[in-house]
């Protein structure tokens, strides 16, 4: 079977729909400038803003200006709504919405937190979770017989476009929109200043002196379906899914391995499946966020890989920002346009090369493209690459087997077998509640002896503890002085990475947000992987914690967090 | 010296979360990254934040903490020397 590509959507501080970003890409307009709607001290900062304020992309949307609504939702459902029109999608019976964020209702609870301790907008507090934020979108397009929110950082976006490929050839959804939205947020925007890694000016992908990276926000999807569908539609196929892998780095929660070796894996992943050599790719869509550390990881990785062969490469960063979860998404619906139009686009605020660093390609070059590239690496070294080509390679496909059960299971532990699992040196930077999942964790692989193809967790509210620390700490002091580590801590697949780093695990690894009335995205990804013969042994992790003054948050609505800290081992 | 050299250690035990360690077991001439105390770059990063939160010291470069962070006396030493509060 051949995965087509029937529609794309994309907005981000290039252009409200795909038409405004092919122009801006095409002129070699980037987007970065001075921060205008994000309420921010740290103007200093330059950033990718979508430049409409939420009143004005509720007008947009059609959405009824006292709904409230995460301007990540508001940003994803332009998007996915466009890319839907343009497939034509209307009967969406049986289809799945995959959409990749991390950032979620974060906004308003930025906003609101202190309203929420006076029982005031109350209505807000449940769209913090990511998962609702799909849900949310969803609501508003059409319905859906299943929806996943993908959260492994920067890649989550990319991950979902792995989940609705697998659905597509398992006989799990008709067709798939995927991708991905994230809107800016003062959380996020201060939390990657306390890792120093935001630049003061333009970023500069791939420059010797490149010294960081600007925030962006936007969303971008693809419409998925099986090319006969698609035919028997009459819908216009504008390129195909050929192959992709997700990796881990195992490396470190926030930097990436001299070698580059989960972004080698992952690229060389997608390039085998889709049974291409390092010489048929035409242009790859780098990551090249601009910190230094990525640039140099990835540049390591891409010449291991394609070494005398290299392709065209550029970063469309220094056009949109990062966009962070949303960015895979929109940097493949950028790699449809540029496959549509012929063009590669260019790596803008280049000047000077380094030893190490891969030659971007400066100005935009017209050039049919047949297969092309596109990375999104995430913290926790979550590592994903996606080929998409102009002409459909075949893809195995295979039925579903009926149901998946544990071959073993850690639902209790004690505090002593807690302690005895984890060092008090690995421990220091984890919560109590990390630690119970690490040393779940282990007892599980312990018992089974397994080394996992793949880990995964799913989690309702993330790691909430470090969340609210950094949160509490950024609201109390104004956005100064910060501490790192509750942020780096703080993204929803903390636990899953970090289990992957100190297991030295390289394998498939993915978070899914998920909301307690979705159904179970993690079980879903690994029985279509093991159907396919992508994995054949995964460690399913869930996790969340409770988490005091979130608690009190949530007893307003009449809910409540529940504490979970379950490992599984599944095997075929 | 001595005095900010006691107090700087009791302030890298609470930042970087080591529970059952105290001032004494801190060597002040040991290094503090890759044997020593064996930190990692997310560790400078909280240095980076101690100085200034608790001396008003501000680094712009990240890469300058490398000197500064050798052992906990260079760290006194550049505090000394630097500090604003």
């Amino acid at each position: 079977m051949r995965i087509a590509i029937t529609g794309i959507g994309a907005i981000s501080a290039i252009g409200r729909n795909c038409a405004e970003t092919l122009q801006s890409l095409l002129n070699e307009q980037s987007g970065i400038g001075s921060m205008r709607v994000l309420g921010s001290v740290h103007k200093e900062l330059p950033v990718g803003e979508v430049p409409f304020s939420d009143a004005e992309l509720k007008q947009m949307a059609g959405i009824d200006l006292s709904e409230p609504m995460p301007r990540t939702a508001l940003l994803g459902l332009l998007a996915a709504r466009e890319a839907m029109q343009q497939a034509g999608l209307q009967n969406t019976d049986g289809c799945a919405f995959i959409s990749g964020t991390t950032v979620g209702g974060m906004d308003l609870t930025e906003q609101h937190l202190h309203h929420y301790a006076q029982g005031q907008a109350l209505d807000h507090i449940r769209l913090h979770e990511a998962d609702s934020t799909t849900r949310t979108i969803a609501s508003h397009l059409s319905p859906f017989a299943f929806t996943a929110t993908p959260s492994t950082a920067c890649s989550s976006a990319l991950n979902a476009v792995l989940l609705g490929a697998n659905m597509l050839r398992t006989g799990q959804a008709k067709a798939a929109v995927v991708g991905g939205a994230e809107s800016l947020s003062k959380f996020h925007l201060n939390g990657f200043n306390t890792l120093m890694i935001l630049s003061h000016e333009p970023c500069r992908p791939f420059d010797a002196k490149r010294n960081g990276l600007n925030l962006g926000e936007g969303a971008g999807y693809l419409v998925l379906e099986r090319e006969e569908d698609a035919k028997i539609r009459g819908a216009v196929i504008l390129g195909y899914i050929s192959g992709y892998a997700n990796t881990c780095d195992a490396y470190h929660q926030t930097a990436s391995s001299e070698n580059g070796e989960g972004a080698y894996l992952a690229m060389k992943g997608a390039l085998e499946m889709a049974g291409l050599t390092p010489g048929d790719i035409d242009y790859i869509n780098a990551h090249g966020t601009a910190t230094p550390n990525n640039d140099l990881s990835e540049s390591a990785a891409l010449r291991r890989l394609f070494g005398s062969q290299m392709p065209a490469v550029s970063s469309t960063k220094a056009f949109t920002g990062h966009t962070t979860s949303a960015s895979g998404g929109l940097e493949a619906a950028i790699c449809v346009l540029a496959m549509q139009h012929g063009f590669i686009p260019a790596n803008l605020h280049w000047s000077e090369t380094a030893e190490g660093l891969v030659q971007p390609v400066l100005h935009t070059e017209h050039k049919p493209l047949h297969h092309v590239l596109c990375n999104a690496f995430g913290f926790g070294g979550n590592e994903s690459s996606l080929v998409l080509s102009l002409a459909g390679t075949d893809l195995s496909e295979t039925a579903l087997p009926s149901s998946l059960t544990p071959i073993a299971a850690i639902e209790e532990l004690d505090d002593s077998a807690v302690s005895q699992m984890v060092s008090g040196a690995e421990a220091r930077r984890m919560t109590p509640q990390m630690r119970r999942i690490v040393a779940a964790a282990r007892m599980v692989l312990q018992q089974t002896g397994i080394t996992p193809d793949a880990i995964l967790c799913e989690t309702e509210w993330g790691c909430m503890a470090q969340s609210m620390r950094f949160l509490q700490d950024m609201l109390d002091n104004d956005e100064q002085q910060l501490k790192p580590t509750p942020f780096i801590q703080s993204t929803h697949n903390t636990v899953a990475s970090l289990i992957a780093i100190l297991t030295g695990n390289h394998g498939y690894n993915a978070t899914y947000a998920q909301h307690p009335l979705s159904p179970s995205a993690a079980m879903m990804d690994i029985r279509t992987q093991m159907a396919l013969g992508q994995i054949h042994s995964a460690l399913v992790l869930q996790f969340d914690e409770q988490v005091e003054s979130w608690d009190q948050v949530l007893a307003h609505v009449g809910d409540q967090m529940t504490p979970i800290a379950h490992a599984y081992i599944y095997k075929v | 010296m001595e005095q900010l050299i006691e107090q700087l250690k009791s302030q890298i035990i609470e930042a970087l979360n080591f529970e059952d360690m105290t001032p004494a077991d801190i060597d002040t001439d040991a290094p503090l990254f890759g044997e020593g105390l064996g930190l990692d770059s997310i560790d400078a990063l909280e240095l980076i934040m101690l100085m200034d939160r608790e001396y008003g010291i501000k680094l712009a470069d990240p890469k300058a903490g490398k000197a500064i962070f050798q052992s906990v006396r260079t760290m006194a030493e550049y505090i000394q020397a630097n500090r604003t509060k």
